[in-house]
């Protein structure tokens, strides 16, 4: 009945050309992006998902682990990871267990060194896992 | 603080307002109220210096919060910036390849139709002179049919490795179609165009590439025209189609220029 009450709805956002789709599962502790992301209403979309993230980890003392394939970012999607990394950050600080995986297509090895650049201050468990692209 | 001086003389005049002996003495009074007075003013000093230490102390950690709050928040930009610099590259470098393949022929790198048309509309409106030379393989077919598309495919890139080579740098040549380069040539007259295909005529017909045990070269049709003041870029290559045509009829392995 607790976790019941603690709970907020799962985000699933359906992607398009410029905006990443998400979704996250509170269950699971799991919360994945995929995509290209420059929306026009890029602090409202990012909004939802850091009150997502900053929710579970205030309630839930599980882990929580984050799949990411994002591919390009505009300036303001860049903030809003940032603050996302931040939170993990925090959480694991605190002596939660946190992770990240960002996939990248093995054919565009430039979004892994950007993904390296945003795990620069992350001491969790952060990887970044090429895959096999699509032709 | 008390220095020694100052403990030792509070302590003398402790010891001699206690002492019973002084008791009644006219000036005792006046000196026990002094002396109380002074330890009070000496209190109320100290209180203040701590209260004065203590405000101090808390500027100086507020001052240090502000600066280790600034720094963060400029870490934070400064990686924030990088970050989006190194996406904004990205994408510049994808416009790039996307714009190259959009304007070049993926087997031979040749600018294709796409850009050789902007080109040519650009010195039609700037009103420049230039001469096109549509060039086309000899029996390419045949060598497709003999020998399979992949010798058809080396026999286009080394050809256009020739070409490429041998023109000047102002000159552009275009993939016009499966064996058809069109060639520009820009603030050049018909009569100077002229020697220059047939030197290129000759140079082509020198590239050989090995297959099995033999060697594979071929000749070259050229028709030529030069573009008449005003008119659409279209019509000059319409002319230099018809040239190639006729050099084609007449045999092949040779250039002809347009004769209206």
């Amino acid at each position: 009945m607790l976790a019941m009450t603690t709970m907020i709805t799962d985000l699933d956002i359906p992607g398009n050309q410029s905006s990443p789709a998400i979704q996250s599962d509170w269950q699971a502790g799991r919360l994945a992006m995929q995509g290209d992301s420059y929306p026009e209403n890029s602090y409202e979309l990012f909004d939802q998902v850091i009150h997502w993230v900053r929710h579970f980890l205030d309630t839930e003392q599980r882990p929580l682990h984050l799949e990411l394939a994002l591919v390009y970012l505009n300036t303001s999607s860049v903030k809003a990871m940032m603050d996302i990394f931040d939170l993990l950050e925090e959480a694991f600080d605190a002596g939660k267990a946190v992770s990240v995986n960002w996939q990248y297509d093995v054919r565009n090895e430039r979004i892994a060194e950007l993904a390296d650049e945003f795990r620069e201050d992350c001491s969790y468990p952060f990887a970044i896992t090429p895959v096999k692209g699509e032709s | 603080m008390k220095t020694r001086d100052e403990e030792a003389l509070l302590a003398r005049v402790a010891a001699l307002l206690e002492s019973p002996e002084h008791a009644g003495h006219p000036l005792h009074d006046a000196l026990l109220a002094l002396y109380r007075q002074h330890c009070d003013q000496h209190e109320q000093i100290q209180r203040l210096i701590n209260i004065s230490d203590r405000y101090q102390l808390l500027a100086m950690e507020a001052r240090q919060v502000t600066q280790e709050r600034y720094e963060h928040s400029l870490r934070r930009q400064r990686k924030l910036s990088r970050i989006s610099d190194g996406y904004q590259a990205l994408m510049r470098e994808r416009n790039q390849a996307l714009h190259q393949a959009s304007t070049h022929d993926p087997l031979t790198d040749l600018p294709n139709r796409r850009l050789i048309n902007e080109r040519l509309e650009n010195l039609v409106n700037q009103g420049r002179a230039f001469t096109l030379a549509l060039l086309d393989i000899d029996h390419f077919k045949r060598i497709n049919d003999r020998y399979g598309h992949d010798v058809g495919d080396r026999l286009l890139v080394a050809i256009t490795q020739t070409l490429s080579a041998t023109l000047r740098d102002y000159d552009l040549c275009a993939r016009w179609g499966g064996e058809e380069f069109l060639l520009l040539l820009a603030d050049t007259h018909l009569e100077e165009a002229q020697p220059i295909v047939e030197r290129l005529r000759a140079s082509l017909a020198a590239v050989a590439i090995p297959v099995a045990d033999q060697r594979l070269s071929v000749t070259v049709s050229a028709g030529m025209s030069q573009h008449r003041p005003c008119e659409p870029h279209q019509t000059t290559l319409k002319r230099a189609d018809q040239a190639l045509l006729d050099a084609k009829r007449a045999g092949r392995d040779r250039s002809l220029t347009d004769t209206l």
